[in-house]
């Protein structure tokens, strides 16, 4: 080894002390960033997952005026033709086709206005996660009676209704422009764990819903999920333009959930603004470790000089000192970072009924490993580490040998 | 013969204005090779500050340095590195060494800097040690010798690079008398045997008794001059 390397090393080593607590200032500094992104992309899978995969689907398609307009006689009146392309698309992982009714459901206690959901029981089941939601009855069957309805727990303790308990539902038909009420039983309570959901949806079988609403065979919404959750935010997929016409639109969940798009953008950038806080004071901690070292050999590096020492080389030894430090400190840290990942993601982290801008953290959220956290954050400490190196090598290099020599000479 | 160092005119000024020091004023001195020359004067004289201005550690006030005919106060910071590499040594009062390296490494590190070929450092630095008295103690660190086991070595670094002269401040200083004696007789042996030009600066009257000449500073300025028979 060159002897500016086993200075450094050396060096290094007389204050263990300080050299460790200055190593530890970066370690956790790259842990804490590695655990930050891990956690943030378990976040948001969770997230997107619970938004989507509950209830809405990765990707809906509706007529092109219903979103907008909130209104019920805008419908797919063909929907077969767009369930057979569906189909055919490689992308898609499962579809169901939905009526959608604003409506009023009444218990012999109470009413509220809810949104009475028409569904096909397999095809739904295939696109959200009702039929395993469900904690008191069944879920929909072809085979059973036409009054099935399924509640969620919390419409259910708002309507003091039970399983079995008559429900008045009643919704607008298309046709008659009129009224149209039907009386259905309990066959089924289910916990998505959304408060939204739980509160404000009540599921029925689709032919009773068409019929109900006189829709004669068409369709409100078409839900859909695709084989990978992040293709619903390609917009170069061809798919796009194949199920939509100039009647009706296919879009992704950025599209249809706006504000949860909006909000995990926001979730990253704080989580970037958080990442440069922590590296200026990393990096004020790398400086503030450097320049006690340098203080307190002021005198030596007075003798180094005078014996012939050029300034370029004491500079380059107070960088290779940070160098060694950096790099040991990147591997305390990158260990550290993976065992935590590794250990929080088995464990999991519950945030109980944690909701984030009215989505359900449902699920327990498992921090996420991915390649930039053993790369490109290893990268930014290391040169995080060597910045803040420069000053004080400068400070080192700049130092006057005669004034620093002044307590002998 | 002419000098290895001359100081022409030299002064150092320290702050202005009412707290102007004048530490040195026009100084014109030359040291002849062989010399083994003693600079006394009370505290604050000035001894010191002349040692450094003549090793290039710091640019006069005014004047000229001149070492091995060269002006060294024109030089470029990096000529000037290079300069004191190859042409002076230096011993100062105490901590000379760099305490991570062992006492070889310590010797050994100027000669790196010179671009000394290993197998010749080593053989230099193996002799050098054993004649200052250090023969067995190459690979102990500063903390593991005495004050005057460490001197000895700053002793051996200085001459181990071949240096045109040694410029030594208050070598003795943080040394008990017989060790400082002994010091004094091996840096003596040294200038006889060997012709290393030695400058010190000193209150030690055993170092001014071995002295070929002397030099006494008072305000900045040279009071007298005595030359001696070696
Ligand atoms: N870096 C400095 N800044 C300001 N004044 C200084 C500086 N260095 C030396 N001086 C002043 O210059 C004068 C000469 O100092 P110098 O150290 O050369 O004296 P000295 O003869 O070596 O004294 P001593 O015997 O105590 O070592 C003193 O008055 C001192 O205070
Ligand atoms: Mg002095």
């Amino acid at each position: 080894m060159g002897i500016t390397g086993r200075l450094a090393l050396r060096n290094l080593a007389r204050n263990r002390r300080r050299t460790l607590l200055t190593a530890m200032i970066i370690s956790l500094s790259l842990t804490a960033l590695m655990f930050t992104d891990a956690l943030i992309q378990g976040m948001t899978d969770t997230m997107v997952r619970s938004a989507t995969r509950l209830y809405s689907g990765d990707a809906q398609i509706h007529h092109r005026d219903f979103l907008a307009r909130q209104d019920e006689s805008r419908v797919i009146d063909d929907p077969e033709a767009v369930l057979e392309q569906l189909a055919r698309e490689p992308e898609v992982a499962g579809f169901a086709a939905r009526t959608l009714a604003f409506g009023m459901v009444s218990s012999a206690a109470n009413n509220r206005a809810v949104q009475v959901v028409g569904i096909d029981p397999e095809a739904e089941a295939g696109v959200s996660k009702i039929a395993g939601a469900m904690i008191a009855g069944d879920y929909l069957s072809e085979a059973g009676p036409v009054t099935q309805l399924l509640i969620g727990d919390r419409l259910a303790e708002l309507l003091e209704a039970d399983l079995g308990d008559r429900i008045v539902v009643s919704v607008n038909n298309q046709l008659s422009e009129a009224a149209e009420q039907q009386l259905f039983r309990v066959s089924g309570i289910f916990h998505l764990n959304a408060r939204a959901m739980d509160e404000n949806l009540a599921f029925i079988r689709l032919p009773e819903a068409q019929s109900m609403m006189g829709l004669d065979g068409a369709v409100h919404e078409i839900a859909f999920n695709l084989t990978s959750a992040s293709l619903a935010t390609d917009t170069s997929l061809g798919l796009w333009q194949r199920l939509s016409n100039d009647r009706w639109v296919a879009q992704g969940w950025t599209e249809l959930m706006p504000q949860l798009a909006t909000m995990l953008q926001l979730t990253n950038s704080s989580t970037i603004i958080a990442g440069i806080v922590l590296f200026i004071l990393a990096g004020l901690g790398v400086i503030n470790g450097l320049f006690m070292s340098i203080y307190e050999r002021t005198y030596e590096f007075g003798v180094l000089l005078a014996i012939g020492t050029r300034r370029r080389q004491l500079f380059k030894l107070i960088m290779t000192e940070g160098l060694i430090l950096a790099l040991g400190a990147i591997v305390i840290g990158l260990i550290l970072g993976v065992l935590l990942i590794t250990w929080s993601a088995s464990v999991g982290i519950d945030y109980g009924s944690m909701e984030v801008s009215g989505v359900a953290l449902a699920e327990i959220i498992r921090p996420q490993h991915r390649f930039m956290q053993y790369s490109a954050l290893p990268f930014w400490v290391l040169v995080m580490t060597l910045v803040a190196c420069i000053y004080p090598a400068i400070h080192a290099a700049r130092i006057v040998p005669a004034k620093a020599l002044h307590k002998s000479l | 013969m002419s000098s290895v160092i001359e100081t022409r005119d030299v002064s150092k000024h320290y702050g202005e204005g009412d707290t102007l020091v004048k530490a040195l004023d026009r100084v014109s001195l030359g040291i002849a090779p062989g010399e083994f020359t003693a600079i006394v004067g009370p505290s604050g004289s000035g001894k010191s500050t002349l040692l450094q201005l003549m090793g290039g550690l710091d640019n006069p006030t005014h004047g000229q340095v001149h070492l091995a005919n060269k002006d060294i106060t024109q030089m470029s910071g990096r000529e000037l590195s290079d300069f004191r590499r190859d042409h002076i040594g230096f011993i100062f009062q105490a901590y000379n060494l760099i305490p991570v390296l062992t006492a070889a490494e310590n010797c050994e590190y100027i000669m790196l800097l010179q671009g000394v070929p290993e197998a010749e450092r080593r053989e230099r630095v193996y002799a050098m040690l054993e004649r200052v008295g250090l023969a067995g103690r190459e690979g102990r660190f500063p903390h593991q010798l005495s004050g005057g086991q460490q001197q000895r070595v700053a002793v051996a670094r200085a001459m181990v690079s071949r240096p045109d002269i040694i410029l030594a401040d208050e070598p003795t200083a943080n040394l008990d008398s017989q060790t400082g004696s002994d010091l004094l007789d091996m840096m003596h042996d040294l200038n006889r045997n060997e012709g290393m030009t030695f400058v010190f600066s000193t209150h030690d009257p055993m170092i001014m008794e071995r002295a070929s000449r002397l030099i006494r500073l008072k305000d900045g300025c040279i009071d007298s001059e005595s030359e001696r028979e070696a």
